[in-house]
């Protein structure tokens, strides 16, 4: 028992006293007033709960702050940079997306131009197996065909190009994908830390258990991911500059 | 160049394994296998047979600038070509991969062109080598 609360209960137990003896005489007045007091009391006591409480709780928070990440994630840098990575995210899903529209949009008219000929031409082919072709219908198919092998030695390339051309554009998975993964181990740092919060503000309502997260084995250097333009610094700008580094390393 | 080196490709993303496979494929290279981390590829490069390793850098369990130093520390698989293709394009990561003795670096998003140009000069220096 603490001294305050002995203070307390002293205080308790002598009115208590005071006002069984009044009841007894009949002192109706006087023990009213004991009641009142004692009520009195009672509330003192919850308000001095009270701010305890808040004392503690403003403590807590206070302590809390210095060594969490939480202010400096939500106000400084890592939130804003989030929000910058993700809308990376956008744009290089919507250029994917794009990219790949527009390789398909290109090649859909070579099939359907190669599919109308191709089956016009079978049909005047076939007739001339047939021998129901006319020797100026003849003349008129040889070019015909000559200009037709002409285009589609033209168009396979052009559709290997593009077919090409959307599978460089899934290169967004990857990359979207790592920047993504990033984001997320931010929203969990920032988790922990308000589980942690709200662990310390609610007296330990929550059983103290850090989730040990697994640490990928150090190589003295950590992988950042794809860098992202106007939040990432020190990366170089590409190809070309990674090809002038090595060959300035001697490669 | 022989085309049907074994190729292993290390990503732990399946979209990106499969595009620099289509893309080998399309190089004319067809002997290809995959794995999604240094974790898994190590054994496989340890049990013989690959040629030229391509991998990213950042993956779980095992990254690829890991795996390129452990290749070089197995006398068996020291001397391997490694390609390394990843995103990470701060200066000290391609100085220190340079240091740990890849053989090429790729930064992505890269081309076929790149792949092809990087893939024949490796295998020029090799053959200069010879």
């Amino acid at each position: 028992m603490t001294t305050e609360s002995k203070v307390l209960t002293d205080d308790y137990l002598g009115r208590a006293r005071e006002l069984l003896r009044q009841i007894e005489s009949g002192n109706e007045e006087e023990a009213g007033k004991l009641l009142d007091e004692l009520t009195k009391l009672r509330e003192n006591s919850l308000f001095q709960e009270l701010g305890r409480l808040t004392r503690e709780f403003h403590e807590a928070l206070n302590a809390f702050r210095f060594d969490s990440r939480i202010a400096a994630a939500l106000t400084e840098t890592d939130f804003p940079d989030a929000r910058e990575r993700l809308k990376y995210v956008i744009t290089m899903t919507a250029q994917s997306a794009d990219r790949t529209l527009t390789a398909v949009e290109e090649s859909m008219p070579l099939c359907d131009e190669m599919e109308a000929d191709t089956l016009e031409l079978k049909g005047q082919w076939e007739r001339f197996t047939r021998r129901e072709l006319t020797a100026d219908e003849f003349r008129i198919l040889v070019p015909r065909l000559e200009a037709y092998f002409g285009r589609v030695s033209e168009d396979i390339p052009k559709l290997r190009g593009n077919l090409q051309e959307v599978l460089m554009a899934q290169d967004f998975q990857d990359l979207t994908g790592q920047i993504i993964r990033r984001v997320i181990n931010l929203v969990d740092d920032v988790e922990e830390n308000l589980v942690e919060l709200i662990r310390i503000s609610g007296q330990n309502l929550l059983p103290k258990e850090k989730s040990e997260k697994p640490e990928s084995a150090p190589s003295g250097i950590e992988a950042s991911g794809p860098p992202v333009p106007g939040v990432d610094t020190g990366t170089v700008s590409g190809q070309d500059e990674v090809d002038d580094l090595l060959s300035s390393l001697g490669f | 160049m022989d085309k049907n080196i074994k190729i292993l490709i290390v990503d732990d993303f399946s979209t990106m394994r499969r595009i620099i496979k289509n893309l080998l494929r399309e190089l004319g290279f067809n002997n290809t296998a995959e794995a999604d981390d240094g974790t898994s590829a190590l054994p496989m490069l340890q049990a013989g047979g690959f040629q030229l390793l391509v991998t990213d850098w950042n993956m779980p369990g095992m990254t690829g600038i890991d795996l390129l130093k452990a290749v070089r520390a197995d006398p068996k698989l020291a001397r391997l070509p490694v390609l390394m293709v990843t995103a990470e394009q701060k200066k000290e990561q391609i100085i220190e991969a340079a240091k740990a003795g890849v053989n090429g670096y790729i930064v992505k998003p890269f081309t076929a062109q790149t792949l092809k140009e990087k893939i024949d000069k490796i295998f020029e220096r090799i053959e200069a080598a010879q």
